[in-house]
Formats: C-alpha cells, sequence, structure tokens
C-alpha cells in the first residue's frame, strides 16, 4: 500500500509537471464548450423532445474528443519507460508488478477526470446564468457523470495495456485509438451490412459504449453496464500486468 | 547463456568481463530479477531470485547499463523517489539521500533537472540511486561507459572506495578498469565461463612470451642474422627499414632475455642502438586470444565454492 501511494504520486506528479495534463484539460474544455453553447443554440432554433444532457452526450462530436484523450493519455504510461530503459530501474526495486501497474492506472484516471470535470459544471454554470429551471435533471446529471466515469475506467485500462505492449507511444496509441473507436461504434453496427435484430446485431450492439450511455444519460441507472465495465477493467488490468510479468516467464 | 556457475563471497569486488554480446548483461538482468532463466537459479545473499525476489531485490542495488534516469526529474527528487520505493521511511530517505549525493558528490546539482547532466553526473546519480538504501551487493552494468578518461578514473576510484562497505559485481569490456578495481575477473563468452581467477593469476598463466623492440643503425641483413643466431631467440622480424635506421621484432622463449646479448652484440658490431626494449604482453592480449579460440575449446567447469558461508551471490544458470 505505502508503495503504492509512492508510485501513484509519482505518476501523478509526472502528469502535472508536464504540459500534457493542462493542454488536454484547456482544449479539451474548450472543445466541449464550444459543443455546449451550440446544442444549446440548436434547441433554442428547433424544439427537441430530448434533454440538453442527452444531445450533448449523444453527439458524436463530444465523441470525438475522447477518441484522442484516451490514447493521449495512456500512451506513455509504460511505452516510454521501455524506450528510456527506466522499466529496468523501476522493476528490479523491491516493487510488486501489480503495484506499478495499479499506481499507474488510477493516476491516469485521477487525470481524466480532472480533465473532464469541467464538461459537468457546464449544466450548473448555465442554469445559474439563464435562471433556466429545466436546464437538467439531477438524475439524468448523476447518471451520464456515472457512464463517463465508468468508461474512463474502461478505456483507461485498454490504454495502460497497450502500452504495456510496446516500446513505440504512436503504436500504443494507435491500438487504444482504433479500441475506443470501435467500441463506440458498435452502436452503429447495424448501419454496416449486418441485418438489425438479428443476433449478431443485438449482441454487438449491446457492448457499445454508445448504448449505455443512452440509457445513463435518461437517468437509468442500470446495474449491468456497471457489472460490464468494472469487470472488463479488472480483465484488461490483469493482462497487463500478465505482459510485463511476462518477460520473465520461464519455458 | 549457457550453463554459467559462479559464486562471489562478501566483500568481493568481481569484474564480470566478456565481449558485447557475450551475455553479461543478461546474467546481470536475471540476478535482479528482471528476466529468468530457463533452467536453474541464484541466490543472493541466501534468498532464492524466484521465490523471494522483492527480498532479493531489496538487497541488491543495481545500475542497469546506460543508466536511464527520468528525465523530467529533479536529482535530489529522483534520487528520494528511488530510496522511497526500495522501502526507506520519511526521515531514512533525508539522511540516505545526501549521504548518497555526499559519496558520489553530487551535492552541487542535487536542485538540477536530469535531462540537463552531463553524462558523468548521470552516471553518479545512477550510482548513488544503486547504493542509496545501502544494498549488500553492487550490481554495475558498465559503470564506465561512455565516460571521458579523467571521469573514468573518478568512477573508478569511487567504485574502489564503495568496495569497503559493499560486495560488487561489474561488468565490463574494459580491461584496465577490471585490472584496476578487481579482486577477482570472471571471463565470459557466448554464454560461457572462460576464466575465473584475479587479474594477476590471469595475467601470469596467459601471458604469450613477449617480444624485444630494437632500432638500430648498421647492416640490416647482417645484423638479423646475428640476432637470429642468439640463444633463446626464435624470430626476428624487419619491421621498417627505409631509412638508415632499422626496426626489428624479436620473439624470444618465454622467461628468457636477450637483451644484454643484444647490447653486447651491437658493441662488437659497432651498431648504433636507438631503443632496445621489452613489450610484455597485457590482459588484454591474453582476454583476446582467450575470448577468440572456438567455443569450448576451453571450457572452465563450475567453479569451487568459495571459503566464505554468507555468500552474497551465487548463480547457477
Amino acid at each position: 500500500m505505502r508503495t503504492f501511494l509512492i508510485l501513484f504520486l509519482k505518476e501523478l506528479r509526472s502528469f502535472f509537471l508536464s504540459p500534457l495534463a493542462y493542454v488536454l484539460l484547456a482544449l479539451f474544455t474548450f472543445l466541449n464548450g464550444w459543443l455546449f453553447a451550440s446544442m444549446v443554440n440548436a434547441m433554442r432554433l428547433r424544439v427537441s423532445a430530448r434533454s440538453l444532457i442527452y444531445n450533448l452526450f449523444e453527439s458524436g462530436w463530444f465523441w470525438m474528443g475522447f477518441f484522442i484523450l484516451f490514447p493521449l493519455i495512456t500512451m506513455r504510461l509504460f511505452a516510454e519507460e521501455k524506450k528510456m530503459g527506466t522499466i529496468e530501474g523501476l522493476l528490479t526495486a523491491p516493487v510488486r508488478t501489480s503495484e506499478v501497474v495499479l499506481a499507474k492506472y488510477l493516476a491516469t484516471v485521477v487525470v481524466y477526470v480532472i480533465i473532464v470535470l469541467p464538461v459537468f459544471l457546464f449544466f450548473p454554470i448555465f442554469q445559474m446564468v439563464t435562471g433556466e429551471e429545466a436546464a437538467f435533471q439531477s438524475g439524468a446529471l448523476w447518471g451520464s457523470a456515472l457512464g463517463i466515469l465508468l468508461i474512463g475506467f474502461f478505456n483507461v485500462a485498454m490504454g495502460t495495456l497497450a502500452s504495456a505492449l510496446t516500446s513505440n507511444q504512436l503504436i500504443a496509441a494507435m491500438l487504444t485509438f482504433v479500441f475506443v473507436m470501435l467500441h463506440y461504434f458498435l452502436g452503429f453496427i447495424h448501419n454496416f451490412g449486418i441485418v438489425p435484430g438479428s443476433v449478431w446485431s443485438d449482441s454487438l450492439t449491446y457492448f457499445s459504449t454508445k448504448e449505455h450511455m443512452q440509457s445513463l444519460t435518461e437517468g437509468l441507472i442500470d446495474s449491468r453496464p456497471i457489472v460490464y465495465y468494472l469487470s472488463s477493467s479488472v480483465v484488461l488490468l490483469s493482462l497487463t500486468h500478465h505482459v510485463l510479468e511476462s518477460r520473465k516467464w520461464r519455458v | 547463456m549457457d550453463a554459467i556457475s559462479f559464486e562471489v563471497a562478501k566483500g568481493e569486488i568481481v569484474g564480470f568481463l566478456g565481449p558485447n554480446g557475450a551475455g553479461k548483461s543478461t546474467t546481470l538482468r536475471m540476478l535482479t530479477c528482471f528476466l529468468s532463466a530457463s533452467e536453474g537459479t541464484a541466490k543472493v545473499a541466501g534468498f532464492d531470485i524466484y521465490d523471494d525476489s522483492i527480498e532479493v531485490r531489496r538487497r541488491v542495488g543495481y545500475m542497469p547499463e546506460n543508466v536511464p534516469l527520468y528525465p523530467d526529474m529533479r536529482v535530489v527528487e529522483y534520487l528520494r523517489f528511488r530510496a522511497r520505493i526500495k522501502g526507506l521511511g520519511f526521515r531514512e530517505t533525508k539522511r540516505a539521500v545526501s549521504e548518497a549525493m555526499d559519496i558520489c558528490s553530487l551535492s552541487e546539482v542535487d536542485k538540477k533537472m536530469i535531462s540537463t547532466l552531463s553524462k558523468g553526473y548521470k552516471q553518479r546519480v545512477g550510482l548513488a540511486d544503486a547504493l542509496v538504501n545501502k544494498p549488500d551487493l553492487l550490481i554495475l552494468d558498465e559503470p564506465t561507459n561512455g565516460l571521458d578518461p579523467n571521469q573514468i578514473r573518478q568512477s573508478r576510484e569511487l567504485i574502489k572506495r564503495l568496495g569497503e562497505r559493499h560486495t560488487i559485481l561489474i561488468s565490463t569490456h574494459i580491461l584496465s578498469e577490471v585490472e584496476m578495481t578487481c579482486g577477482r575477473v570472471i571471463i565470459i563468452d557466448r554464454g560461457e565461463i572462460k576464466a575465473s581467477d584475479t587479474p594477476q593469476n590471469l595475467i601470469r598463466r596467459l601471458r604469450k612470451p613477449g617480444a624485444i623492440m630494437l632500432e638500430m643503425s648498421g647492416d640490416a641483413e647482417k645484423a638479423k642474422l646475428k640476432i637470429g643466431g642468439l640463444v633463446g631467440v626464435k624470430e626476428v622480424r624487419q619491421i621498417d627499414g627505409r631509412t638508415d635506421w632499422a626496426t626489428f621484432s624479436i620473439a624470444t622463449d618465454p622467461h628468457v632475455d636477450v637483451r644484454e646479448d643484444i647490447f653486447d652484440l651491437a658493441q662488437k658490431e659497432k651498431w648504433k642502438i636507438r631503443e632496445l626494449a621489452s613489450r610484455t604482453a597485457s590482459l588484454e592480449d591474453a582476454f583476446v586470444d582467450l575470448v577468440q579460440k572456438a567455443p569450448s575449446s576451453q571450457k572452465a567447469g563450475p567453479q569451487e565454492a568459495e571459503k566464505d558461508e554468507s555468500n552474497p551471490v551465487e548463480s547457477d544458470t
């Protein structure tokens, strides 16, 4: 636990000592702020049956940012240490590999939360400024926050695995990018020649991030996505652990 | 790596010598629990590298080849981080880090970013990192690689001083380094141990017959014949004779010195001598000889155990 904390703090510091976290925070907030403003504008011009929250998180623009965000915050985790060789010093110190994996993973999740947090401040700020009572329902806001957090757990775990697989940060980034994007677009699978309503279409859609987010943004908190994202994250992290330990496998 | 087996007793400074690609780093990585061997095991301070990996790592200070460090950390920050993950408490860390910085003379760069340090300083940061938790065993992989001659001399001095407190295993391909710092040398090549002995013994055992250099003026052809006729001379080779001065390399039987005979000869024949010197073979020659031989032509068996019971390293990989 003690070692975990030291590694966790070191990892967190290295995010905030480099400009990366600040640049991402600024750009992500700017992009989503713009998106938020244009959503509000669009809803003013045209009546929408859905809430502002639903529309924002349903928007492809919002997810575009996500596809880029995950690769950028996870690609350096292990790939950089492998490239520089510092992984050797790290893993020959008396620390457990699981502690290293968890420390890096959770530090990145914290960074992720800090980067997406402003998006959730938009709604209360909007309400304060306009005095609009029905700007958002708190159930929907908490639901979508939970969704975004779960997706973060899951995708950061994927990024951690990708980073452990290679010493090339670009390859790690591309792996994560494709994975995050595919996982989201599974929700559109019926557009790609698979018959809607078929077993394939239904089961693939069932895994889609888009699908889970829709019910959560309506304030419907389902336990299935919670279990799905958390257990998948655990699987991905244990795979990461095995990848790192594989250098010590004895045939 | 082939089956190699060696022991290092407490307090020894052992040099691990071999050409590039001989398997030095691989062996050291196994000992530091970074890699594993497909067969066999090793014990450090009595702990098995597989069963008690964490305990082994607590007792080993390792400086990997090329000294990888985090470039975006300050020296003191980095050393504190390393000391902390090696299990030192908060108070201990402060003391241990300033002590390690004193030993490695890093005090004047303590607040500098590691990325701005010169190679020599980086090397010392790596060394300070390795010894910060006062490990029983220091494993240094090519500690003087890439340093300038002055820095090499300094780091040798440092390693010698550290030998008073730690058991040290150094890998290198620089022979003079081993000759100066190590009490014992293990030579490996292509994954096999070729020799294990003190540097002095190795030189004695492996030294080739010496050669004598002679530079003289006079009748070169006649001189060649006359010198060739001396007792103990095996071969006379003229290296250079473009000017009035001829240079000869004279091979002799081992342990025979013919310099006095040559001098007498020169007086008799009225030759003028500019140089008459004996060139002895160095450890380097011995090493090149040993390593270039075909594999398995000279294979040392497992080394017999050292007398010391509390062997910090014992490897059988």
